[in-house]
């Protein structure tokens, strides 16, 4: 069913204001999407009508905080398809989950990890960190030259050595392919490895079930998907929860304390250290909800109605080349380009300048992959719900004129 | 070169406006960078340039792709206008310190660092054989003149000579001769003193000059002050001035015999066609040794003239 795209467009103020005097073209939304008017705001309604501590205190404002919290964890486990509420621990973003796995698993040297080759900083750093402290054996399985997943690659490197941890993105941030995650997590699984997903990407854009696809650890980010900036979830499953340690301990996290030691309090409580971002938690149920209420089937068709267009247009330029599979329909909402000779900062600068078009430009936090291949720099156009064809014509007519004053 | 050109730019631009400053200290550090043989990697040049380059796009797609595509050959140019703007900003500088004008001594213009224009303002002389235009400085020369027949003071041991051709009623004459006064203080000098009626009706004073120093030369001096220090509108007034010939210990009789001689008539004549014969074409104009100055001078310009005095 196709988005009521003018209805969806009212509920994202940001989109009614103007930016260098021109309605603002948002294309970052790789990066963090725009928030509705009803997470703004329930956020704001944290602050104005109940902004008391939450799970703590018996009064009647703070059990409004804990019943709105406990709302949100159980939005957000229906919202991937978790058994039980306690199986989603709240996070600042998908980076604190990963890292939470990383240190909370007992490693031992010699430990297999296995990551893909165009992994961002924040599913590649941890595991780089305990190479060096804990003597583990991090393996990288390539990509095809389009970016896509090669299964026999993946599949060999399993058999090749016993793997401790698969950490995946699911959904790359880079050329915005989306990996055959439930292949992935049967085929370690068979091997006797556990899957981690980086799907900071995913969960904002596909339809996601955890059961269906028996991943072990999912981490994700509200700011990607209509959310509060600095909040986000780790999915896990419960048992796997119970054997992890907290990766930050203190306030809220245990049962007791004597002088010399202490209970921890179940998952996920043991994992939620100090008082929480309860405005931000408040704010990413509501966003889920949102998602739901729009249906991410036709955020999945949308996405990829634009992004048909875009690859179609862009791939007209001369010197410009899009990374990843020519097939829009395997990049989801991204499209990452670059242009020869041309600097793909000031492409975005001047996009933003002329036209009020914000997209990112850089290496996007995947510099090992642009290391790899000598690569520069790339810019990149990610779309949303929100975004309309009109929005991409206006964006491929700015980057043919931009290219042709080079 | 870019990176210098913005640095220049947005420094003077921060001391206006806040906004600009962070882009300042951007350029300097990328500037900081160059001059430390190091590649400027902060992306200060390709953001700026992006930035011009789509507000020209907007307006014109031609300007926008001549300037993004030939920003350095800009960045050159501005770079050697820069240069030469600031040579001549120095030299506008050295020039007002030397001669009180940026355009160099005499010289008229405009003078940043004298808006005004006060140091070279002079009364032009309105007479027929006076030329007309721009005069240049080197033209005006002692000529002619015959010193000793003007009111003249030579103190023991003067080495500096200095001659002022200034009109009573004048306002730079004016101005400047308190200045001149204490010039004459600072050494013995070899001194003489001219009235050139740049004003017709100042005509009539140059018969009083030529008589008080006829008469008594030593009185003249005395007469002169007065002159100087009443009023224009007075010493318009034959009888004032006749006032201060009494004053100045004259005897009226005589003093009124001289004015009515009809050889004192010509020879004033004679004495202003000899004084336009140093191509004089305003008062105040002042010879201090070899150096000619036209209109009221800052004191500094007037010392540097003098032996001794170089600073």
């Amino acid at each position: 069913m196709a988005l009521d795209l003018q209805k969806i467009r009212q509920d994202f103020p940001l989109l009614s204001t103007k930016v260098h005097g021109k309605p603002p073209i948002y294309f970052d939304n790789a990066c963090a999407s725009l928030r509705p008017q009803i997470v703004i705001d329930v956020v704001k309604d944290y602050y104005e009508k109940y902004s008391v501590c939450g799970g703590r205190s018996k009064y009647y404002l703070a059990e409004i905080v804990s019943q709105k919290m406990d709302a949100a964890r159980i939005a957000i486990a229906k919202f991937i398809g978790a058994k039980r509420k306690e199986e989603i621990v709240f996070t600042r973003n998908t980076t604190e989950g990963i890292n939470l796995v990383a240190y909370g698993l007992n490693w031992k040297a010699g430990d297999v990890i296995l990551t893909s080759d165009k992994e961002h900083n924040s599913n590649l750093i941890p595991w780089q960190i305990l190479v060096k402290t804990k003597r583990v054996i991090h393996k990288i399985v390539p990509t095809h030259e389009d970016g896509t997943f090669d299964l026999t690659a993946y599949e060999n490197a399993l058999k090749e050595q016993s793997v401790t941890l698969v950490a995946m993105g699911s959904t790359s941030n880079l050329d915005g392919v989306s990996f055959p995650m439930e292949k992935i997590v049967s085929l370690a699984h068979q091997h006797g490895a556990r899957v981690l997903f980086d799907a900071a990407q995913t969960v904002p854009s596909q339809p996601v079930d955890v059961v269906k696809l028996d991943v072990d650890y999912m981490a994700f980010s509200a700011h990607k998907m209509l959310g509060p900036s600095g909040m986000g979830a780790l999915y896990a499953k419960y048992a796997l929860l119970e054997e992890l340690a907290p990766f930050m301990v203190g306030g809220s996290t245990v049962e007791y304390t004597t002088y010399t030691d202490h209970k921890f309090l179940p998952p996920p409580e043991k994992f939620e250290a100090g008082l929480q971002d309860y405005a931000g938690i408040i704010g990413f149920g509501e966003a889920v909800k949102y998602l739901e209420s729009i249906g991410l089937d036709a955020i999945v068709q949308h996405e990829l109605e634009l992004n048909t267009f875009l690859t179609a247009e862009l791939t007209k330029i001369p010197r410009l080349k899009i990374i990843g599979p020519a097939d829009p329909a395997l990049r989801g909402g991204v499209v990452t380009f670059l242009v020869d000779g041309v600097d793909s900062h000031q492409i975005a600068m001047m996009a933003d300048e002329m036209a009020g078009i914000m997209i990112r430009s850089g290496q996007h936090c995947v510099h090992s992959w642009f290391d790899a291949r000598g690569v520069h720099t790339a810019a990149r156009a990610s779309v949303y719900l929100y975004n309309t064809l009109d929005e991409c014509r206006t964006f491929t007519e700015t980057i043919k004129k931009i290219i042709s004053l080079f | 070169m870019f990176c210098i050109i913005a640095f220049v730019v947005f420094s003077i631009l921060s001391l206006f406006s806040a906004t600009h400053r962070p882009l300042a200290k951007e350029a300097m550090a990328c500037v900081f960078r160059r001059m430390t043989l190091r590649p400027c990697n902060t992306g200060f040049k390709e953001k700026v340039k992006s930035r011009l380059t789509a507000k020209l796009a907007v307006r014109s797609t031609f300007a926008a792709r001549t300037f993004n595509r030939h920003s350095e050959v800009f960045s050159w140019i501005f770079f050697v206008l820069m240069l030469w703007s600031t040579v001549w900003v120095i030299r506008g500088g050295v020039n007002f310190y030397l001669y009180g004008s940026c355009n160099g001594l005499n010289a008229s213009g405009f003078c940043v660092f004298d808006p005004t224009g006060s140091n070279g303002k002079v009364t032009t002389v309105e007479n027929t054989v006076c030329p007309t235009g721009p005069v240049e400085e080197r033209k005006v020369t002692l000529g002619d003149l015959q010193l000793q027949n003007y009111p003249h003071q030579s103190e023991a041991g003067a080495e500096d000579k200095l001659v002022f051709i200034g009109c009573y009623s004048c306002d730079y004459t004016r101005k400047a001769y308190p200045m001149i006064q204490n010039i004459l203080k600072l050494k013995p000098f070899d001194y003489t003193f001219i009235h050139f009626p740049a004003k017709p009706e100042t005509q009539f004073l140059s018969d009083y000059v030529y008589c008080a120093n006829k008469l008594d030369p030593q009185k003249f001096w005395t007469l002169n002050e007065s002159l100087i220090s009443s009023s224009v509108p007075d010493i318009l007034a034959p009888k004032f001035v006749d006032g201060l010939v009494t004053k100045a210990g004259y005897d009226a009789g005589e003093f009124q015999s001289c004015l009515i001689d009809p050889a004192t008539d010509a020879a004033v004549k004679k004495q202003e066609e000899e004084i336009l014969t140093t191509g004089l074409y305003g008062t105040p104009t002042i010879f201090i040794n070899d150096g000619v100055f036209v209109g009221p001078k800052p004191d500094r310009v007037y010392k540097r003239s003098l032996k001794g005095f170089w600073w």
